[in-house]
């Protein structure tokens, strides 16, 4: 094999988006483009407007013999349960309801219009239960059981749902002893922090269209994270062998986690079941984007540290209660990822970690940026904050003194790898002169600066898969097969990067084969969890490899040489021994014709790689200890700088800097693009987000009153840095950053707000109001 | 909301040709028909199923509809058509009224205002309507057409609650007209909203003041606050004090506390009573202190030129 800088041509260069041309003009084909003709029907769904309660009785006779309706589905018709984690999920409610806005019973129709009329003929009857809209007042004793039968559930064997409670995961982590350290400790924090619910809000709303065959195959195309997770999950609920489902997914529009898993795309197929040969339609308005899907779950943590007089970190005692909603069949994984990473980025010696995932009667948690790190970061950020301010030591000293090493021994009892998170805080404290005051304006406006520090490892199970295949064209260009989804992080101009570098190719050469296809893609487990640059980076190095190394045998064979002579440099195959060369292009498909018309060498060449984690161990079930929790920790920081109107409460970012250690940028400009807008969603949760609920109904599900950031509300200057600490299994050296910068970000902006105005809000989003009546309640007590 | 529509209900789309057969429609289905602008409200109601007519009336395509018509002695006239964004880049809109203009400019985003009118905004009667408290204290003048012919009604005067206006159904806004600004005036157009651009407006204040030798303080102030009453309200007592009282730091000061004290805000989803109090105070004292600032220094030049 060749040496690995003279494969590494275009790697760390800043090359274009493959996809850009198509996005720009329009012509890229998203789900909702693709035309089924005049037998296309359309699906709604009938909804429950109570948020737990009985389903004493559903009539749907009258819609059913409304013209131009095909199909009317109820939870009768299905009776299994779905779930990535844990089997906790009707497609259609069966028994009883548990959120408002779950799917009581759908309907096909030839338009949208009849198929809501049947809507309004469906006569459900339901018997009231008690909600539990909180957390804290569902893990009470005396508390209705939102899922009597949990104990019968299937589950993966990392999860440990606590049967007869509403609690569907308990993670633990026992190390060291607390209770001993805190008499050792100088100076101890004890807080409590709230961080409520927020939406992903892709520009796209999920679209699913779903055919099912006389034959009994099933086709579905959504704008989907997860084709293959999808065709599992889905083809095991409904009994169906997982090669009889096809899922084709082309471009994402916005992900952010809330395509990963299946969410709404099983109800079109059960409905497309009793409508055979039809293709149906459902897609989501944007109020059902915002209160009938995933949306990031909400979290009480409990958090107690302690240092010693230097400042070294002795003691965490750290109890999150997730507000899974009414399923946590892909969130008790996020309570999971909270629990193993519950330490943040710090060594610390003593360690007690309880992460709650509890049912409640609210809307369904799942995958949201981050994974539950922006959750868990926004408390232990500020917590760490108060801790260093009560030793009276400098923020960004007390941070590098305990942040986690290379070697150490993380509270799972894994060693850390190698890190660069050190030069990112020194980068980003820099950036915004930490340590110095600058001054405002105007009297009202008061300054301040924060910093936030942040790790995550993807979470997943231990050995989701990745694979990749390369198929030579006449031409010379060569067509990338993979299965993980543009979603516009840009993981598509990565993969043409890492495959045109190995094989020796230019990045132009390489064709994305697209859609996404589970019939004729290679494997891919989801694209979630910044998992693809790694992972399936590593199947494109490996099918790269494996078509270079078909290549080269070739050529050597023609020329007969030796194939470690032979190298692969800008589509064209050289001898460094004999200076001769061919173009891939002549040979790739019919081969190398024999001298003296003796007969061919070669034939079309296809290669394949593959990669999975194979080292991932369990952890045990009461101290949360194992040799090996998770593949890698990404690590990085934050650091602001922010100006607050006192007189509004109007807060506006004057500077933020970011650094994360991305292993190795394989293409600088997006790991930038990422660092950037990851900063900015984490900004607009920091500032504007929350999903407001009153008795389980939520109040704003629209963009009149769920505002996001816009460009004007973005800080006035972005400063990133990319750090370089490669990791050892990763393409080049490099990890993910897909979701990485959004976690430090709240709290980044809560100590900053500290910092300018001596006050910790209640929790976010730092709103000018409440930021104005903090103040105001502040005044009154000094008054 | 449990449900949302993904459709638009049906109604059926009537084009007139004149404003008088626009009339005899509206006249001959009462309850029925409804006139329909830019339809950036229209439509969003209709979807949630907040109105149910079953005739929309579109005005766009009247004859005159599309005019903004300024005469230097007369002032300037907006059609009801005229859009936002239109009306934004207009001349005289822009030189001799910049307050609607301001006010226009954080009415939804651009692809909206290529759609939205200001009539429309008018006759939506929202209390947190953009467009509404400049045109107010710059003195506008509907001009309005039913069975009986044209009507004139002051703005001030139009407005009975939310979403209420004296407008009968059988009748439709043609245009505003709007006097001269009096001479020397200036203005300034404040707002807030939860995020920097694109929101309704928690609160927000518009200030149009010159010089009136008829008043002690030798000025006339005109303050009109946004979102914190039913209707668009004047501030009255801050008005009067401002007229009656010498100015200066203080009175300014005292005048943004009366403007705080006259309104009566509510509290809801974008923010509570309090709040938006607090905030009609704040913003009035800092637009009072920039338009003050600004007439001041008229004085200064004037004595100079002089």
């Amino acid at each position: 094999m060749p040496e690995l800088d003279q494969i590494s041509q275009g790697i760390g260069e800043n090359v274009a988006r493959v996809d850009v041309q198509e996005k720009a003009s329009g012509a890229a084909l998203f789900t909702d483009d693709i035309q089924f003709g005049s037998n296309l029907l359309h699906a709604r769904i009938k909804r429950s407007p109570l948020p737990h309660a009985i389903i004493q009785s559903i009539d749907i006779s009258q819609a059913e013999r409304l013209p131009g309706v095909k199909a009317v589905v109820t939870g009768a018709d299905f009776a299994g349960r779905i779930g990535l984690y844990l089997k906790d999920r009707h497609i259609f409610a069966r028994d009883r309801v548990r959120f408002i806005g779950e799917p009581v019973a759908g309907v096909a129709a030839i338009s949208e219009e009849i198929a809501e009329k049947a809507l309004d003929l469906i006569r459900v009857e339901y018997e009231p239960l008690q909600p539990i809209f909180h957390p804290l007042d569902a893990i009470k004793p005396d508390a209705p059981l939102i899922h009597p039968d949990l104990g019968s559930y299937e589950v993966v064997n990392f999860i440990f749902p606590e049967p007869g409670t509403n609690i569907s995961n308990h993670f633990k982590i026992r190390k060291g002893d607390v209770e001993r350290a805190w008499a050792q400790c100088t100076a101890v924090v004890e807080r409590e922090y709230y961080i409520p619910h927020i939406q992903h809000v892709p520009i796209e709303t999920h679209v699913a269209v779903a055919q099912v065959s006389h034959l009994g195959k099933i086709t579905l195309w959504s704008s989907s994270q997860s084709p293959f997770a999808q065709r599992d999950l889905i083809a095991k609920t409904l009994g169906f062998s997982p090669s009889d489902v096809r899922v084709i997914s082309p471009y994402v529009g916005g992900g952010f986690g809330c395509k990963a898993g299946v969410t709404m795309e099983a109800l079109p197929i059960v409905i497309a079941m009793k409508a055979k040969g039809f293709p149906v339609k459902l897609r989501l308005t944007r109020e059902e984007e915002f209160y009938t899907n995933f949306v990031r779950q909400a979290l009480v943590i409990r958090l107690k540290m302690g240092c010693d007089q230097a400042g070294n970190l002795l003691a965490l005692e750290n109890t999150m209660y997730w507000d899974g909603g009414a399923s946590t069949e892909y969130g008790v994984n996020i309570t999971r990822a909270g629990g193993y990473s519950s330490t943040g980025p710090y060594d610390v010696p003593n360690v007690k970690t309880d992460s709650y995932c509890v049912y409640t009667n609210n809307i369904i948690g799942g995958p949201y940026r981050g994974f539950g790190m922006s959750e868990l970061h926004t408390g232990i950020e500020q917590c760490v904050d108060e801790l260093a301010d009560a030793l009276g030591m400098d923020k960004v000293e007390f941070r590098l003194r305990n942040v986690v090493q290379g070697g150490d021994t993380l509270a799972t009892g894994m060693t850390m790898h190698p890190t660069g998170i050190k030069e990112c805080i020194q980068k980003v404290a820099a950036a915004v002169d930490w340590g110095k005051t600058s001054k405002s304006t105007e009297p009202y406006l008061k300054r301040g600066k924060g910093i936030a520090i942040m790790w995550k490892a993807p979470a997943m199970p231990p050995n989701p898969g990745s694979s990749a295949t390369i198929k030579l064209n006449e031409d010379g260009t060569l067509l990338l097969g993979i299965g993980g989804q543009e979603i516009g992080q840009g993981t598509f101009t990565v993969m043409a990067q890492l495959a045109a570098a190995t094989l020796g190719v230019p990045v132009k050469a390489v064709r994305i084969a697209k859609p996404v296809d589970t019939d004729y893609s290679p494997y891919e487990w989801q694209t979630v969890a910044s998992r693809l640059t790694w992972s399936m980076g590593n199947a494109v190095l490996a099918a790269a490899q494996d078509a270079r190394r078909q290549i080269l045998a070739i050529v050597a064979e023609a020329w007969k040489e030796d194939v470690d002579d032979l190298d692969i440099l800008d589509g064209v195959v050289i001898s460094r021994k004999t200076e001769k060369e061919i173009k891939l292009k002549d040979f790739a498909v019919y081969g190398i014709p024999k001298e003296n018309f003796e007969g061919w060498i070669g034939g079309p060449i296809f290669g394949r790689g593959k990669f999975m984690p194979t080292y991932v161990t369990g952890l045990d079930k009461e101290t949360g200890q194992g040799k090996r929790a998770v593949v890698h920790y990404t690590t990085g920081a934050q650091a602001f700088e922010i100006e607050v109107d006192i007189r509004t409460g109007k807060l506006h970012v004057l500077r933020a800097a970011a650094a994360f250690d991305v292993g190795k940028a394989i293409n600088p400009e997006l790991v930038r693009a990422q660092m950037e807008g990851g900063l900015i969603q984490g900004l607009s949760s920091a500032l504007f987000e929350q999903m407001i609920f009153k008795e389980g109904t939520m109040q704003n599900p629209n963009f009149v009153d769920y505002r996001i950031a816009t460009t004007v509300d973005l800080p006035d200057e972005m400063m990133t840095f990319i750090v370089e600490v490669p990791q050892d299994d990763g393409p080049f050296g490099a990890r993910g950053v897909g979701e990485h910068p959004m976690v430090p970000t709240v709290a980044g902006i809560a100590n900053a707000i500290q910092d300018a105005l001596g006050i910790r809000m209640q929790g976010p989003p730092f709103t000018a109001e409440k930021i104005l009546l903090t103040l105001q309640s502040q005044e009154e007590k000094k008054g | 909301m449990i449900n949302p529509f993904p459709v638009l209900p049906e109604f059926e789309y009537i084009r007139p040709k004149t404003a008088e057969e626009a009339i005899q429609f509206l006249q001959s289905h009462p309850e029925q028909a409804r006139p329909f602008l830019g339809g950036t409200d229209c439509l969003v109601a209709l979807r949630n199923r907040r109105i149910s007519p079953n005739f929309l009336v579109d005005l766009k395509y009247l004859d005159g509809f599309q005019d903004v018509i300024f005469h230097p002695h007369d002032g300037l006239t907006i059609a009801a058509a005229v859009s936002m964004n239109e009306m934004i880049a207009s001349e005289p809109v822009k030189m001799t009224y910049p307050l609607i203009a301001a006010a226009a400019r954080e009415v939804g985003g651009y692809q909206l205002r290529s759609r939205a009118t200001l009539i429309g905004n008018i006759c939506n009667a929202s209390p947190c309507g953009d467009t509404i408290a400049p045109c107010l204290v710059y003195g506008g003048m509907l001009a309005a057409l039913g069975p009986d012919g044209k009507r004139c009604i002051a703005l001030k005067d139009f407005f009975l609650g939310p979403g209420k206006t004296i407008l009968q159904p059988n009748e439709i806004v043609c245009s505003i007209r709007f006097p001269l600004p009096p001479a020397g005036s200036r203005g300034k157009y404040l707002s807030i909203g939860r995020n920097a651009l694109g929101d309704l407006a928690i609160a927000a204040v518009t200030i149009l003041a010159f010089p009136d030798a008829s008043q002690p303080s030798g000025y006339c102030f005109r303050i009109a606050l946004t979102a914190v009453a039913p209707t668009v309200i004047f501030a009255e007592e801050a008005q009067r004090l401002l007229s009656q009282t010498p100015l200066n730091e203080k009175t300014l000061e005292q005048a943004a506390l009366l403007a705080g004290q006259c309104c009566s805000p509510i509290d809801d989803i974008r923010a509570s009573a309090h709040y938006r109090r607090e905030m009609v105070r704040v913003l009035t004292g800092r637009a009072l202190q920039q338009v003050w600032n600004a007439l001041q220094k008229d004085v200064q030049q004037e004595g100079g030129n002089g």
